[in-house]
């Protein structure tokens, strides 16, 4: 080949070789784009895949253990690992509606003090980027993680919200956009939701363990009062025989007073008993039927000390009245109010030994209520006791009723009576000191009367 | 016998005990331990202090772990290796000086190691991967491994590791150095002669140019390729500018790959060591790589990551795995992987961590962290680190 052929086939295979570089480097740079392009997609796709895994994941801790004020921190984990940021936390709204506070954050930003942030006019949705201008609710918002970058939602109704964070904008950590809206705001419904379901689920629990203590304690209740019936009725029936004509025993005149006054002491507790059984058993049908009127509290508390204070004489026991505001009147049932003082004070004189007080005496409240308290220096009980001293048909212990009388309903009573009057009745007690039961009334039912 | 165990909780200590009920009774000689980045470190450490006790902790920092109950990268991970056969619990050597001179102090190590491993031992080396957060700045494993084999000499090693993260941001980094958190720190675990690897390098790189020079570089900072700038050689390829914020998305989207052997040779991604386009700068014109070891002078094409390619590159390499140890005795799964290649960042459509959970042979106890960069053996030679690659090593008794 001459040289100028091999010239010519030189330029022709330089020209063929640059040819296809140049066609490698455009083919490569499509292929490129396309795979970028490819990438780009399922990246996208695995964005909107993310609303449906979380939620799948999600409503798996409804079938945890969870309490409902600790799927908050679970939740947080499935969250993060969803939306691959640094930090996120659940908040909550005061009730001023403007006020936040976090109840639980996890990764950047959980670590720092959790002050009440205040919020003016909250969004329901927000993010912030590079671009955002730092005006004040951006500054206030991305303050809670002390994050530059958030993306917020705020369900007013349900007073909870929902704030994610990242540190910097990359290329894992993209910027957050608007089309992030369906997934924070669903991961906030999932919360709120598991929440409520929780709260049912554990009330529902709670219902039900209330319900089978009280199925236990009628139980024990029928116990003890087949007790506490064939134990006076045992001493009516045996005396009698021993009485009735042509009995072996035949009883001296002397006995036979001893045993009718034996009798007559079995027959009035069962009466007493069958009082308290009746009052407890109408106290259902008696609440609604309450006929509250305006009455000076000094009046009742005063006139019901007298009807106890025969009882405290026999006893040893000193039952005192304290000086009560002036004008101070109280909106109650006169028989059943009188009904839960004297429940009161028999108690307190019942459990208080020779030489002992008992204290009653009424004062407003701070908010405008009135609070009543009778107060012993009796034989007190445990603290853990007074909550079952409260409910119906418990017997703190067995040898009290025999030592001091009674079936236990005087304070059941009573309490329920106090709630029926928008009260609450609250005990305090230490052993061996004595008991203060106080009665407190709502500022509705509380006036002091100007003349 | 070597235990392994994996857990996710936001709780350090609910993770540590998670991961305890998992590797049972008995207290451990070492534990190997990879911990995601959103982890207080120091609770960590204490947690693992009271339910193992006085037995020093290895590892550090993951952008996320993989075990065969579970993987993630939420930053709540946590990973442990329980090593309790004294015959086969490595020997430990630390290096706290990466931040002085990465390459001297890999250097320290390498002579260090070679006092205690014998002639082709297995040597895990794990180190701080971000020097500086802000600006970034990485602690380049060339350096490192260049050091390690200057100091180690000529003798045969089976070097394999990775570089330690926080999360795939590059945010941070951390060590486990037998007893406390560190920064700037490496460890290099030396199993006893024994112990042998089975591994497999997986890629997932397919060149789309023709080869370009590298006719200007500093370090890691690639100014021109054939002479001309860089980034706009890179921006034409993408056909789209790359300034400003969108630099950083060169990272998920190309590196610069170095064919080695013959240029011409049919494709093998065996054949290619990648590096990652850490970011662009425009006002430069360059572009800043992951580690520094290319040259003036070297060739390099740009390479596409491929998804579909780097799938049936773990199919390929599990595969192949599974045929060296059966019928041996494997003792331990190791899966150093690229935190690139999980799919919320590489849009994969299937993660590759679970297709090596699933493809593994059952019987190897497996675990696996996230990293920012990895070390094996290459092309049958001395090992290098490598970008965007999942390294594969089975350990078992040779």
């Amino acid at each position: 080949m001459s040289e100028a052929a091999q010239d010519v086939l030189i330029g022709q295979l330089e020209r063929e070789l640059a040819y296809y570089r140049r066609e490698c480097n455009d083919l490569g740079a499509r292929l490129l784009r396309l795979q970028e392009e490819q990438s780009q997609t399922f990246r996208e796709a695995r964005r909107s895949r993310t609303v449906v895994k979380l939620t799948r994941e999600a409503y798996r801790l409804a079938d945890g253990d969870h309490p409902p004020d600790e799927i908050g921190v679970p939740m947080l984990e499935i969250i993060i690992e969803n939306a691959l940021c640094d930090g996120a936390a659940l908040l909550q709204v005061e009730p001023d509606g403007e006020t936040f506070r976090v109840t639980h954050a996890i990764g950047a930003g959980a670590e720092g003090p959790r002050h009440p942030v205040t919020i003016p006019s909250p969004p329901e949705f927000f993010f912030t980027t590079a671009r955002t201008p730092m005006e004040p609710l951006a500054y206030g918002l991305t303050g809670i993680l002390r994050l530059p970058y958030i993306l917020w939602a705020h369900d007013r109704h349900a007073g909870r919200a929902l704030i994610l964070g990242n540190r910097s904008e990359s290329n894992v950590s993209r910027p957050f956009e608007a089309g992030d809206q369906e997934f924070i705001e669903a991961a906030l419904s999932v919360y709120i939701d598991l929440m409520l379901r929780k709260e049912t689920q554990f009330a529902l629990r709670g219902a039900m363990a209330a319900a089978e203590r009280a199925s236990a304690a009628r139980a024990r209740f029928l116990a003890t009062l087949t007790h506490e019936l064939r134990t006076p009725l045992n001493a009516i029936i045996g005396y009698s025989e021993m009485m009735v004509p042509g009995s072996r025993y035949d009883p001296a005149p002397a006995d036979r007073g001893r045993y009718m006054e034996l009798i007559l002491e079995a027959a009035q507790y069962l009466l007493k008993l069958s009082d308290g059984i009746l009052d407890y058993s109408y106290l259902e049908q008696a609440l609604p039927s309450l006929a509250p009127e305006w009455l000076p509290a000094e009046e009742m508390l005063v006139g019901t000390a007298a009807l106890v204070s025969g009882e405290g004489r026999s006893r040893g026991v000193v039952l005192r009245a304290a000086p009560i505001a002036e004008g101070l009147e109280l909106c109650i049932d006169p028989l059943r109010f009188r009904q839960v003082l004297h429940n009161l004070l028999g108690n307190a004189v019942k459990f208080t030994g020779a030489g002992g007080l008992v204290e009653v005496m009424a004062e407003t409240t701070p908010d405008g209520g009135a609070a009543v308290i009778v107060r012993d220096s009796g034989v007190g009980m445990q603290p853990q006791d007074i909550p079952r001293a409260l409910e119906p048909f418990q017997q703190l212990d067995p040898s009290a009723s025999r030592s001091f009388g009674g079936a236990g309903l005087g304070l059941p009573i009573a309490r329920r009576l106090v709630e029926a009057h928008g009260g609450e009745l609250l005990l305090e007690s230490v052993p061996g000191q004595g008991t203060t039961a106080t009665i407190r009334l709502p500022p509705s039912r509380v006036r002091l009367k100007q003349d | 016998m070597i235990g392994v165990a994996y857990a996710k909780h936001s709780d350090p200590a609910a993770a540590v005990r998670a991961c305890a009920v998992a590797l049972g009774s008995g207290r451990p000689q070492l534990l190997l331990a990879f911990c995601g980045g959103k982890h207080d470190p120091g609770a960590l450490r204490a947690a693992l202090r009271d339910v193992f006790g006085p037995a020093p902790v290895y590892g550090g920092s993951a952008a996320g772990c993989i075990g065969r109950g579970g993987f993630g990268y939420s930053g709540f991970e946590l990973g442990l290796v329980a090593f309790h056969d004294p015959g086969t619990t490595p020997e430990v050597v630390v290096t706290r000086g990466l931040l002085e001179d990465e390459r001297a102090a890999g250097a320290a190590m390498g002579r260090e190691v070679s006092g205690i491993a014998g002639p082709g031992d297995v040597v895990l080396l794990l180190f701080d991967s971000v020097a500086v957060a802000a600006p970034l700045r990485l602690h380049p494993a060339s350096s490192i491994v260049a050091g390690f084999h200057a100091g180690f000499g000529d003798r045969p090693v089976c070097l394999l590791g990775g570089g330690l993260l926080t999360d795939m941001n590059l945010s941070g980094g951390w060590v486990f150095d037998g007893d406390e958190v560190v920064k700037h720190a490496a460890v290099a675990l030396v199993f006893p002669p024994c112990i042998r690897a089975e591994t497999a390098v997986m890629h997932g790189c397919r060149p789309v140019s023709t080869f370009m020079e590298i006719t200007r570089i500093d370090g890691a900072e690639v100014y021109e390729l054939d002479g001309k700038p860089a980034l706009s050689v890179i921006e034409r390829m993408l056909g789209l500018p790359l300034g400003g914020a969108r630099g950083q998305e060169l990272t998920l989207v190309a590196t610069l790959g170095e064919k080695q052997g013959d240029p011409y040779a049919p494709f093998d991604e065996n054949a290619y060591v990648n590096r990652l386009i850490l970011h662009a700068n425009p006002e430069t014109g360059s572009v800043t790589l992951f580690e520094k070891d290319f040259a003036r002078g070297t060739r390099v094409q740009i390479m596409s990551r491929d998804n579909g390619l780097m799938l049936d590159s773990v199919r390929r390499g599990v595969a192949e795995v599974n045929r060296a140890i059966a019928r041996t005795r494997p003792l331990l799964g190791l899966y150093i992987d690229c935190a690139g290649r999980g799919s919320s960042r590489s849009g994969a459509p299937v993660e590759e961590a679970e297709l090596v959970r699933r493809t593994l042979d059952p019987a190897v106890p497996l675990l696996g962290f996230y990293s920012g960069v990895e070390i094996a053996p290459f092309a049958a030679g001395r090992s290098r680190p490598l970008d965007w690659t999942g390294v594969l090593t089975v350990l078992r008794r040779a």
